[in-house]
């Protein structure tokens, strides 16, 4: 991709090897990747715990034309912009998020616990996740 | 039957038993014989189809219970006697406990007016193949009755499929067995049967005027008996299984019973039909005394059904299931026409021998 | 006219969900009006897992993420640890890689024609894949000890040297006259045609949107095959298989032709093999593994789609994040926008077409 124009259109990002790191403005940067460029598949959005409440998000876009593989990292604070209705595949990996990080999307119209029981408790993959049997969902009386 | 009558009297006239009594009792014979036949029938049966089917999937099938795996399906039949009769909550209980009632019934009076032999007819009237189609296509009411009273949308949905199968495949074989009717003068089994005796054994069976109606009935009973590929309404990839989901014990034993003795009873109609039912292939008989030449007549009828009941097992482990709407398509826009056309075909060759 | 619309449960435990997926769909009549998926009956916490283990003790656990192609997932983990450590394969240890991860590829596809058969209502195919795939396993069996989790890649190499390739052989010279008998009876089968040909069409703005990898989006006419572009598959000569008719057919026969293709690449690693000599490779040290700081990112091209694994380093002996890709995941995710419309038979059919695997969905 030409990261000159890109820089020029969102001049809050910086880039890191294949990855562009952008600060804010999720949904629009997606929107503009897809729209400008021939990245058409969305492979997987991987979420990161750095610590500090901030999750990472890494949007790994490919282009099947080019075969080109383009990394979007954003760091957000349990919310972030859905990108359902560019990518339907953004959908189970939205919802998988939700469900071990706790991070919301916002305009995701179906978020719910995925692999977790419906009334668990805390987040998982989160790095300050007890891992502990009074958090379990059926151990209600412990975890006022 | 005259024979066996006169040979049951006889025999308790040799007791000093009064008649009155055989008059009264030899009416049950038949179904204590049939009840008694069936059971033996249906376990051979499951135990030919597993055997078949492993044998198709290059497998052994049953082969631990008793020699050759002969003690499998008894073993299986004792299981399902033993198991618990489950009857789920929220089911309607009277039309629960009664379809498989319902179910065994008519298959039991069908078995009762195939003529087994010149002899061994246990219930002989003038129109019986009317009979029989009506009792053929009796157990689909049983099986709608099961779906809906199960409280399950998977035996719903086998239930209306089963339905809207027998409905549109009773018209090609009626209009099947209408031809044959035809070629035959007649609306008896026995009568039919004789209508095909001829000195040249095969030669005068109805599966050569009427090759189109055999084919055409051979699938239509398929699809009557919900054998695969028509076998929708038990579809299991689907609908788990079907009408029979919420059964359990005896309950499901019988249905699976009457699915077994049902494929044989047509497998006989079939075979009485176009195969020339009891008649020898041969023209005559290998036995020359009349008693025995019945025993014989009866394994003819049963070995014609036997290959057609491997002809339905070899098409099981060969086919794909219909999808529905190909089902209902291909019966009303296929077999219809062709079924009415085979009437055509026999009328006309009824016609011309009449001419000549 | 009101009309009512019927809510039915497909799943979790159903014969033709081939695991543990619920299918939440709304029917009018047979016809499907919306498809939901329900997964997470199978989730076993296999990200989790890792932040507890070291790198060591995850290897032979990954080969549970996708029990019918097991030995992919070990080769993902692999290659994360081989390019952190920058490890360079030599070309045996390559070969053995390449002929084991295609052999486990048409296991994987040789069953799926079996439960595709099945879901459609046929029963003998299903044996007789199993037939073909016992061959496969069994050789399995004698090179790692298992027949289904392996364990038998190691960061470095593999754990021990092939010294016996008769049963490759036998495999390679039985499996397409095999192939060509599944064709007979099912290729051709009217029946099977009805109830493949023009069902379930995916379109590649729609395989793309919904992320559909690996074999499903070949058969909707995508020239797209991570192996192309894999470093594992330096000097293979193989095709790409690519159909244009989009439809269940199109995927079915797509696996068949693959399995053809994989049995050809199979030839080619065994050819080396036999000349190549003995095992030479450079292990590396597995305890005290520690990985430098940083992300690392690696891919292959699954049996279910394309496969990838991230891992996010602090320097220490445990991954500090680590994320699978399955190509399962998103075929499931798929079924909300493919199954409308459909009836209830074909919509058994389409889904068993996109050949989805629970263990991999729940991961």
């Amino acid at each position: 991709m030409n990261w000159s124009e890109f820089e020029r259109v969102f001049n809050d990002c910086e880039l890191d090897g294949s990855k562009i790191i952008i600060k804010s403005k999720l949904h629009e940067v997606i929107k503009f990747v897809t729209d400008n460029y021939t990245y058409n598949v969305l492979k997987e959005i991987i979420a990161n715990d750095i610590g500090g409440g901030e999750t990472e998000l890494i949007y790994h876009l490919y282009s099947v034309d080019d075969e080109e593989d383009l990394f979007i990292s954003i760091n957000v604070a349990g919310e972030a912009e859905s990108i359902v209705d560019i990518f339907k595949s953004a959908l189970p990996d939205e919802n998988e998020i939700y469900d071990l990080f706790g991070i919301k999307f916002i305009g995701h119209e179906d978020l719910k616990r995925l692999y977790m029981p419906e009334d668990w408790k805390g987040f998982p993959l989160r790095k300050d996740y007890v891992q502990d049997d009074t958090r379990l969902a059926w151990n209600d009386d412990n975890n006022a | 039957m005259n024979y066996l009558y006169f040979l049951y009297i006889e025999f308790l006239t040799r007791h000093n038993i009064p008649k009155l009594f055989g008059d009264i009792t030899f009416y049950f014979i038949p179904f204590c014989v049939i009840a008694a036949a069936l059971l033996v029938v249906v376990l051979i049966l499951v135990l030919a189809e597993r055997k078949l089917l492993g044998f198709f999937t290059q497998r052994k099938g049953p082969n631990r219970v008793g020699f050759w795996g002969i003690m499998q399906t008894v073993a299986d039949a004792f299981k399902l006697l033993c198991k618990e009769n489950i009857t789920p909550d929220k089911v309607d209980v009277f039309l629960f406990n009664l379809a498989p009632i319902l179910v065994f019934i008519p298959m039991f009076a069908a078995l009762g007016i195939i003529p087994y032999s010149a002899e061994f007819t246990f219930v002989n009237t003038q129109t019986n193949v009317i009979l029989y189609l009506i009792l053929a296509a009796f157990p689909i009411l049983s099986i709608f009755l099961a779906g809906w009273a199960s409280n399950n949308k998977y035996s719903l949905f086998g239930a209306m499929r089963s339905i809207a199968q027998v409905l549109s495949y009773e018209l090609p074989i009626t209009f099947v067995v209408l031809s044959i009717a035809v070629l035959a003068s007649s609306l008896n089994l026995t009568g039919i049967t004789y209508a095909q005796f001829s000195k040249w054994g095969i030669a005068g069976w109805f599966i050569f005027p009427c090759i189109l109606g055999f084919i055409i009935m051979f699938i239509s009973i398929l699809a009557e008996l919900n054998r695969c590929p028509f076998d929708l309404p038990e579809a299991e990839s689907e609908l788990v299984c079907g009408y029979n989901t919420e059964y359990s014990g005896m309950r499901f034993a019988i249905f699976y019973l009457t699915e077994y003795s049902m494929m044989f009873a047509n497998a006989m109609f079939i075979s009485i039909l176009f195969l020339g039912g009891y008649l020898s292939p041969f023209g005559k008989y290998l036995f020359s005394s009349s008693f025995l030449i019945y025993f014989e007549q009866a394994f003819w009828l049963f070995l014609k059904a036997g290959i057609l009941i491997f002809i339905m097992i070899w098409i099981r482990a060969t086919l794909p299931r219909l999808a529905s709407f190909d089902l209902l398509k291909f019966s009303w826009t296929v077999l219809l026409p062709l079924s009415i056309l085979n009437l055509f075909i026999a009328v006309l060759i009824k016609m011309g021998g009449a001419l000549c | 006219m009101t009309t009512t619309t019927l809510k039915l449960n497909l799943g979790p435990q159903h014969p033709s969900t081939h695991g543990v997926l619920r299918l939440l769909l709304e029917l009018k009549g047979e016809k499907i009006l919306s498809c939901e998926p329900d997964i997470g009956y199978l989730h076993r916490g296999m990200e989790k897992m890792a932040e507890k283990m070291t790198y060591l003790q995850y290897l032979p656990t990954v080969d549970r993420i996708d029990y019918l192609a097991g030995f992919f997932y070990s080769e993902l983990l692999c290659r994360i640890v081989e390019k952190a450590m920058e490890v360079e394969l030599p070309d045996k240890v390559r070969a053995i890689r390449v002929m084991l991860l295609e052999l486990n590829r048409i296991a994987s596809h040789l069953l799926w024609v079996g439960a595709f058969l099945m879901d459609l209502g046929a029963v003998s195919p299903f044996f007789y894949v199993f037939r073909e795939r016992e061959m496969i396993l069994r050789f399995f069996e004698k090179l790692t000890g298992q027949r289904m989790m392996y364990n038998y890649f190691v960061f470095g190499g593999v754990r021990r040297d092939i010294d016996f390739l008769d049963g490759v052989e036998e495999i390679i010279s039985i499996l397409p006259k095999k192939i060509d008998d599944y064709e007979k009876i099912i290729t051709e089968n009217p029946i099977f045609l009805r109830r493949t040909v023009g069902k379930g069409i995916l379109e590649p703005e729609i395989a793309f949107n919904y992320a559909i990898t690996g074999v499903n989006l070949r058969a909707s006419g995508v020239d797209y095959d991570y192996r192309n572009s894999d470093d594992l598959y330096r000097g293979f000569d193989f095709r790409t298989v690519v159909l244009e008719e989009k439809d269940s057919w199109a995927r079915y026969k797509a696996r068949i032709s693959e399995m053809r293709e994989c049995v050809n690449i199979v030839g080619q690693a065994l050819d080396y093999l036999k000349r190549a000599g003995v095992l030479e490779q450079r292990l590396i040290n597995p305890l005290n593994l520690k990985l430098p700081a940083g992300d690392y990112y690696s891919e292959i091209e699954a049996p279910r789609g394309l496969a990838c694994c991230y891992v996010r380093s602090d320097g220490g002996e445990k991954p500090y994040r680590l994320k699978w890709r399955t190509g399962s995941y998103y075929s499931v995710n798929l079924l909300r926008k493919l199954l409308v419309g459909e009836y209830l038979n074909d919509a058994v059919a389409i889904a068993g077409s996109l050949d989805i695997i629970l263990p991999e969905v729940d991961k």
